[in-house]
């Protein structure tokens, strides 16, 4: 059994009967996919179940002794306070996650909104309990499921009607692990309700050890009502040896939009998985990403879109950078119901390989059972042009930085595809490769 | 009056995948000069400029190349630039999503932190960017968009352009400027090149046409056939080419 679903593990709310029902539901569900299992045949989960990983925040995460700590800080930070702190180049609603575990929320908001840790929507009662786990299939996906079972920590959003939200919320999940290897679940509600307008970030960092090896679970359940916008970007920048495996599980109802933008560049091993269910007519969707890695990373653009109505629309248009003895991968399926008539459904993915020894595994998929709809898949790979990097060098710049431009240029299309100007400027910069493990 | 000499090239033997194209070439090019090189097409005018700027495929299999007195063959393709080694191609490269004055400050901090100069500013250097593209019609529109990507020929050549009066190179190669060019543009990148010579600089301008020469006027004239020289002249040479054609030359061997 998988050293990953943990039993007596003391969580918060476990005298509620449908919470720890549902908790029930996951540890039941969770199965750790071997490379058999169809979803997961291109990203090997290598060795994660092998690993030791304590549940961060519980009383074993804390007892270490500080002679163990590796940290070479002298004195143990782990579960010092640290301060907030956040490099981001715009204001916004931060939310501060410290190894998996929140952090005070010090905001005012403004009326129509709501932002509270999970638990808490929990114990008051909210309409959390209409949402949680509602869309999930358990069985399908199975770090949901487990998700699911250490359900305890994150934030539940709910923005009013005709809300419009003008700072974005940011969700900033700092990880320091330096002591032991710590395991962290996060789960996100998050609802818009009619006519209201968001924009959500999430932002992954290590602030410690950057050799330090975590594991990251986050579920987001993101529920879209009629005419609501959300914009959500996300950059994933875990250190080199951390798992990061995530899943966004978006419903959209009549005329509601949910554009995204996912940035990933970081961890050995992620998966950034977005599933959307465009529920009702002119439903729409973006989904955007891109993805560069070095070193014996694998990183995972996963999306399954439903077109469940007609006149929905979806676009997708992921870019990766890989280099090293690295690995993408990219599955994405448009499925088109048999009622979903006069859709759009366009898929686009290019990658770009930067060594012999890198890899792509591209797995587009198109499940179209109605008729009279446009939707058009795409896939390319290839390398950097050397004509390219030739006339770069003669101009005097070296080869690496060549590189560099030529790679960066190759993403801007999709990055300069970002509506919001600030938060663009800010993944241009971010959207840099990571240096080569050494 | 001793000169000093810029470039020197000894016996020159490369080839391009297994095809001898230069054969036991040899020149100097001294400081202040202009020299041209004249042949028919495919005679591997481009090679020999390839070759000279390192480019990656083209193999130096004898001979040696001396540039401000430094092997020129043991360095790399940017450090040839840095030390002051300028192509205008002659099909320069389109590149998507990199803008104009991006690549540009790259280019010139790249030479800038070679010779232990400081970056440039920002403001300055956008400046100065402005300035030389307006002499040459680049208009401020035309530095914001990727380079090469959808310009006439004859705005390709005035980036070139552009680049050299930026770079400000000690040798410049000019392999066939004047391709794609109308007699307007062409009056204008030659002003613009003309307007960058020194006593200190060179230029050695590669052409089948005698047309460009009449613009940027050489001070030797070189017939290049089967990978060398094979007569040396002053400007008459060109203008007497221009009237009789190559073959009387390429036969003379």
């Amino acid at each position: 059994m998988s050293g990953l679903l943990q039993k007596n593990i003391d969580l918060a709310g476990s005298n509620i009967p449908w919470l720890e029902g549902l908790r029930d539901k996951g540890r039941e569900a969770f199965i750790l996919p071997t490379a058999k299992t169809e979803a997961w045949k291109y990203t090997k989960l290598r060795d994660l179940s092998a690993d030791d990983f304590v549940l961060s925040g519980t009383d074993e995460d804390k007892s270490h002794g500080e002679e163990h700590c590796t940290c070479g800080q002298g004195e143990c930070h782990c579960h010092h306070h640290h301060e907030p702190q956040t490099n981001l180049p715009f204001a916004g609603y931060e939310i501060h996650f410290e190894n998996g575990i929140l952090q005070t929320l010090a905001f005012d908001l403004p009326k129509g909104v709501m932002i509270k840790p999970l638990m808490e929507a929990v114990f008051d009662g909210d309409d959390v309990k209409k949402y949680l786990g509602k869309d999930i299939d358990l069985a399908s996906y199975p770090f949901a499921a487990l998700n699911t079972a250490y359900l305890e920590e994150g934030v539940y959003i709910e923005i009013e009607e005709g809300v419009i939200l003008s700072k974005p919320i940011i969700l900033i999940n700092h990880t320091h692990s330096c002591h032991q290897n710590i395991m962290a679940y996060l789960r996100n509600v998050i609802v818009l309700e009619n006519d209201a307008k968001a924009t959500i970030i999430e932002d992954f960092e290590y602030t410690g050890e950057e050799k330090s090896r975590y594991f990251n679970n986050i579920v987001n359940e993101i529920y879209i009502n009629k005419q609501a916008k959300l914009e959500h970007y996300k950059l994933q920048n875990e250190a080199y040896k951390a798992v990061h495996i995530s899943l966004s599980s978006v419903r959209v109802r009549e005329g509601g939009f949910y554009e995204s933008f996912c940035c990933q560049k970081g961890a050995n091993l992620a998966r950034n998985e977005t599933k959307i269910s465009l529920k009702e007519e002119h439903a729409e969707a973006v989904v955007n990403a891109v993805y560069l890695m070095n070193g014996w990373a694998t990183i995972d653009t996963t999306t399954d879109i439903e077109h469940l109505s007609p006149n929905t629309k979806s676009q997708q248009l992921v870019k990766g950078v890989v280099g090293g003895n690295a690995k993408g991968v990219f599955q994405g399926k448009i499925h088109i119901a048999p009622n979903a008539v006069k859709t759009e459904g366009r898929q686009l993915h290019k990658a770009l390989l930067l060594s012999d020894d890198a890899e792509i595994d591209c797995k587009p998929e198109l499940e179209i059972y109605a008729d009279d709809v446009k939707c058009s898949h795409g896939a390319a790979s290839g390398e950097l042009d050397k004509e390219q990097l030739f006339y770069m060098r003669s101009r005097g710049i070296g080869e690496e930085e060549a590189k560099r431009i030529l790679v960066e240029a190759y993403l801007n299309d999709v990055i300069n595809q970002i509506s919001q100007e600030d938060i663009k400027t800010w993944m241009l910069s971010q959207a840099t490769i990571n240096q080569e493990e050494k | 009056m001793s000169k000093t000499p810029l470039l020197e090239i000894e016996d020159l033997c490369a080839r391009v995948a297994d095809k001898e194209i230069v054969k036991d070439f040899s020149l100097t090019i001294n400081e202040g000069e202009v020299h041209a090189i004249m042949g028919p097409n495919g005679a591997g005018k481009s090679t020999l400029s390839y070759v000279l700027c390192g480019k990656p495929g083209y193999e130096v299999t004898s001979g040696s190349v001396r540039f401000k007195g430094k092997d020129l063959l043991s360095m790399s393709v940017e450090e040839r630039a840095r030390e002051g080694l300028f192509l205008i191609m002659q099909y320069p490269v389109e590149i998507q999503g990199v803008p104009v004055t991006t690549f540009l400050k790259h280019a010139v901090n790249a030479v800038r932190k070679h010779q232990n100069l400081p970056e440039l500013d920002t403001m300055e250097f956008i400046k100065t960017v402005r300035e030389e593209g307006k002499k040459l019609g680049i208009t401020p529109d035309m530095l914001k968009r990727p380079i090469n990507v959808g310009f006439s020929g004859g705005e390709k050549k005035r980036l070139e352009t552009l680049q050299l009066a930026i770079l400000k190179p000690s040798l410049a190669i000019l392999d066939e400027a004047d391709s794609g060019l109308d007699i307007d543009a062409l009056k204008v990148v030659a002003e613009g090149i003309n307007a960058e010579r020194n006593e200190h600089n060179a230029l050695l301008v590669i052409t089948h046409y005698q047309r460009l020469l009449n613009y940027i006027e050489p001070d030797y004239v070189h017939i290049y056939a089967d990978g060398h020289i094979v007569k040396s002249g002053d400007k008459n040479l060109a203008i007497e080419l221009e009237k009789n054609g190559y073959a009387a030359f390429v036969k003379e061997q």
